[in-house]
């Protein structure tokens, strides 16, 4: 999920509760719900979203509205499960690896067939992946060590590898690793994903990228049939219009409803907000190309600085959890004796005063315009940091704008997050902690040979303790030197009317597993 | 408006101002920090993913190359590909002229409507109750931005009285009609202040006018007068404003767009700058350029067949 969705507008906010809460199952219904009568259930659930679809090509997908979509017309191999912790099987039933740890044999599922009626087949499989991975700009990267893709048979596919990599079943859980018919794409080109066949609980029946896209459920889907048969997409950009179609109860779910309407929401009968949590960290890079920044006491300081707290409570409306680790929170190998650093001004001089800045020094804060809880992030960083001397000039860009600004490495601070596309810890770790991964560690241009080493081991180790205490070492580091400073972690946001039963969001943004179960009554 | 002269002349200044735009809109473009491959990427951007990207987009060849390509293609009635669509950029931006059109023409038939009687009366009237009254409520509803209206709007109609749809196009005519109706009055109710304004202006200094008093003096019902001189002569006067904002309206539309999210080039044409979908936004720019030239010929055509003196200067 690479852009996230447009604006941050989103930001998001989220109860310590419902984090904790794992699976929290999104069954809503507490309190009253207004103008549902209880009686007879709906066959039609409707979703608004922020952001129009990019595409359904899961290679080419960078939207994570469309990937959430696309999650429900295709199937993979595996897939992650609803607390983003593990995998489930998909199509592959069961699969192998070979003491080396280089061979992996996948059993696919008897029976299973696209909504057109065709069977999957191995080959099926082994052209999807081998099409996702040599798209250009694409995900082909984290399959570099796959040496040979293959179809011994009907039923079975064989990934041979040129070294360990520990990441393989999550990287193929991806959305770009999707199963897409090959006889149809091969003869339709582009124009097959105008109305896709996949072996998803969904079809989509009409497809407008822009204002709508309906689905309905797949009759040769190999699970268990969703209990719904058709889910309309709306595309509403609108924050204040998505939230009247929710009030108005012409929309079941809506996607991120604005931080200043939330409580708005949760006091009209019958609606109310859940928080599903998400991989998301939000945090400020510190460019090391600025002298100040150089120095590890300076970036400790601002840790000290800053009080987190605050910033979850003004950015946030209190539904965040203040950062630690550079991991998003609670994923496999998250290090929880990191604890985010207290806020201590009186420290944060001390060390400024030992770094040689004593009175402190000038910096600007890049931020995207039109990201609300990024403006009242940065207008505390401001006013925290201005305490022990140093002067913050905020800076605001169009979102493309500040990434450019940010990833050229000139930018002193700026405001960024991330969320992770697989449930493994090597895409994090990569952009984030390895300045040889590519992003020049969340373009901080941090760097640490032992971290790169780190990295480099935990992705071809598959022993999960000895993983575990290499991404403690990596997380202990990152933390310690502090390239950026995690401010906090924000849950994925949806305004959901009472009468809709058991929606729910995994960390990795997906409800394709929620939609299978939900009831939707009449209202 | 006649300044243009003849309409052969005309048509090579319309060539000359899309050819200038062409230009201005790529270089503007790329001047824009960040590039297709950044918006793209986003937080996993990697130099080598970038360079990937660039290079099956064409954008690793060099500049003049790339704005060559884009005019030769041009000429062969193609834009190029959409960056973020994959599919040409030509069939992307026709998808996207309907609603625009819809609603600009709606607004514009809806702005008339309110403001033909309204203006005149006024005029009629001025300084009158009515005319203050509708006075108030224009700059009123002139001041207001066209997100915050159209949200009062849907708050009564759709949400309090369940009247009209909140958001969508609707499909048929009749759907269209029905769709559009709350977004082409946002736009109608900001429109028409300029119309009801410049029409009362008009119609007190025509009512002024001494041939006003001739006619009355020749006898004519007063009545008579009204339709055949005050009135004809003061829409007139309206009909260069009426034109004018018109072409301004078409580029207006962008809002209003998204308030109640319509399919438009408004909404386009933000998106595809967010994205640096270059192909897009150059030829969403182009159609713009290209309709804003028609309205104002358009104009004219009207203004000549209302006022015989205006086609002999146009004529020439």
């Amino acid at each position: 999920m690479i852009r996230g969705s447009r604006s941050r507008l989103l930001s998001a906010g989220l109860a310590a509760l419902a984090l904790t809460a794992t699976a929290c199952g999104g069954s809503s219904s507490s309190g009253t719900s207004g103008g549902s009568n209880g009686s007879g259930t709906l066959s039609t659930l409707v979703i608004a979203n922020a952001v129009k679809v990019d595409t359904l090509d899961p290679e080419a997908n960078s939207v994570n509205e469309s990937i959430w979509l696309d999650q429900n017309l295709y199937s993979r191999l595996l897939q992650p499960n609803a607390t983003g912790t593990g995998l489930l099987p998909d199509l592959a039933t069961s699969w192998g690896i070979s003491k080396d740890g280089l061979t992996y044999t996948f059993h696919l599922r008897r029976g299973a067939e696209f909504a057109n009626g065709m069977p999957v087949t191995a080959s099926d499989v082994v052209y999807s992946i081998e099409r996702s991975r040599a798209f250009k700009g694409g995900w082909g990267f984290l399959l570099t060590p796959v040496k040979t893709i293959s179809a011994p048979d009907p039923h079975t596919v064989v990934v041979t590898l040129s070294q360990p990599h520990a990441p393989l079943l999550a990287d193929l859980a991806m959305y770009a690793y999707s199963i897409v018919p090959e006889k149809l794409v091969k003869a339709q080109g582009a124009a097959f994903f105008q109305h896709p066949v996949g072996s998803g609980p969904f079809m989509v029946t009409s497809f407008n990228p822009d204002t709508e896209v309906d689905l309905a459920r797949n009759p040769h889907f190999y699970g268990t049939k969703p209990k719904i048969s058709k889910v309309r997409v709306l595309i509403v950009p609108n924050d204040n219009t998505r939230v009247l179609e929710l009030e108005s109860k012409k929309v079941d779910v809506i996607e991120n409803p604005p931080g200043n309407l939330v409580s708005e929401i949760d006091k009209t009968p019958g609606l109310s907000v859940q928080l599903f949590p998400s991989t998301r960290v939000d945090f400020i890079q510190l460019d090391e190309h600025y002298a100040p920044f150089k120095k590890v006491l300076v970036r400790q300081a601002l840790n000290y600085a800053i009080n987190r707290n605050a910033i979850v409570k003004l950015a946030y409306q209190g539904h965040a959890v203040p950062g630690a680790s550079f991991l998003p929170y609670r994923m496999e190998f998250y290090d929880s004796a990191i604890k985010p650093y207290p806020y201590d001004p009186a420290k944060a001089k001390q060390l400024l005063a030992q770094a040689g800045y004593p009175h402190g020094f000038n910096a600007f804060l890049i931020t995207v315009s039109g990201d609300v809880a990024g403006q009242a992030e940065a207008v505390v960083v401001k006013s925290e940091l201005a305490a022990v001397g140093i002067n913050v000039n905020i800076q605001s860009y169009e979102l493309t704008t500040a990434y450019s600004k940010e990833d050229s490495g000139h930018s002193q601070m700026g405001e960024r997050y991330w969320t992770n596309d697989i449930i493994d810890p090597d895409e994090v770790a990569t952009f984030g902690a390895d300045c040889q991964g590519g992003a020049n560690a969340f373009s901080s241009y941090w760097c640490d040979s032992q971290v790169n080493k780190d990295v480099d081991q935990a992705r071809s180790e598959l022993n999960s303790t000895v993983r575990q205490q290499l991404y403690n070492q990596v997380q202990q580091a990152v933390y310690q030197q502090s390239p950026f400073i995690v401010v906090d972690y924000s849950p994925y946001r949806y305004g959901v009317g009472h009468w809709v039963h058991g929606f729910h969001a995994t960390p990795l943004g997906n409800y394709d597993l929620s939609l299978e179960t939900l009831t939707v009554s009449s209202h | 408006v006649s300044r243009f002269g003849s309409l052969p002349r005309r048509l090579v200044h319309v060539v000359i101002v899309l050819f200038g735009i062409t230009l201005v809109t790529f270089f503007l473009l790329r001047l824009i920090p960040g590039d297709p491959a950044l918006a793209i990427l986003g937080s996993s951007y990697t130099h080598a993913r970038a360079q990937a990207i660039d290079s099956g987009l064409g954008l690793n060849r060099p500049i003049w190359s790339q704005y060559g390509l884009f005019m030769g293609r041009l000429f062969h009635g193609s834009l190029g590909f959409s960056f973020f669509y994959r599919e040409p950029a030509t069939a992307v931006i026709v998808q996207h002229i309907p609603a625009t059109l819809f609603l600009v023409a709606y607004s514009a038939v809806l702005a008339a409507l309110i403001s033909l009687p309204i203006g005149f009366a006024a005029g009629l009237r001025s300084g009158r109750a009515a005319d203050q009254a509708s006075r108030v409520f224009f700059t009123l509803s002139f001041a207001m931005p066209a997100f915050w209206l159209g949200i009062i709007l849907i708050l009564i109609f759709s949400v309090h009285l369940s009247v009209f749809p909140i958001s969508g196009f609707g499909s048929g005519v009749a759907g269209h009609l029905y769709y559009l109706f709350l977004p082409a009055l946002t736009i109608a109710l900001g429109f028409s202040t300029v119309l009801v304004r410049s029409l009362r202006a008009a119609t007190v200094s025509t009512l002024h006018a001494e041939f006003v008093d001739t006619a009355q003096m020749k006898g004519i019902p007063w009545a008579r007068v009204l339709r055949r001189h005050v009135f004809r002569n003061a829409v007139l006067a309206v009909v260069a404003v009426y034109g004018v904002n018109l072409a301004y309206l078409i580029s207006g539309t962008v809002l209003v767009e998204n308030v109640f999210s319509l399919p438009g080039l408004g909404t386009l044409l933000v998106n595809s700058v967010s994205d640096r979908d270059y192909p897009v936004v150059q030829g969403v720019t182009l159609v713009f350029a290209v309709l804003i030239v028609a309205i104002n010929v358009l104009t004219d055509v009207v203004q000549a067949a209302l006022d015989p003196r205006v086609g002999q200067e146009i004529g020439t």
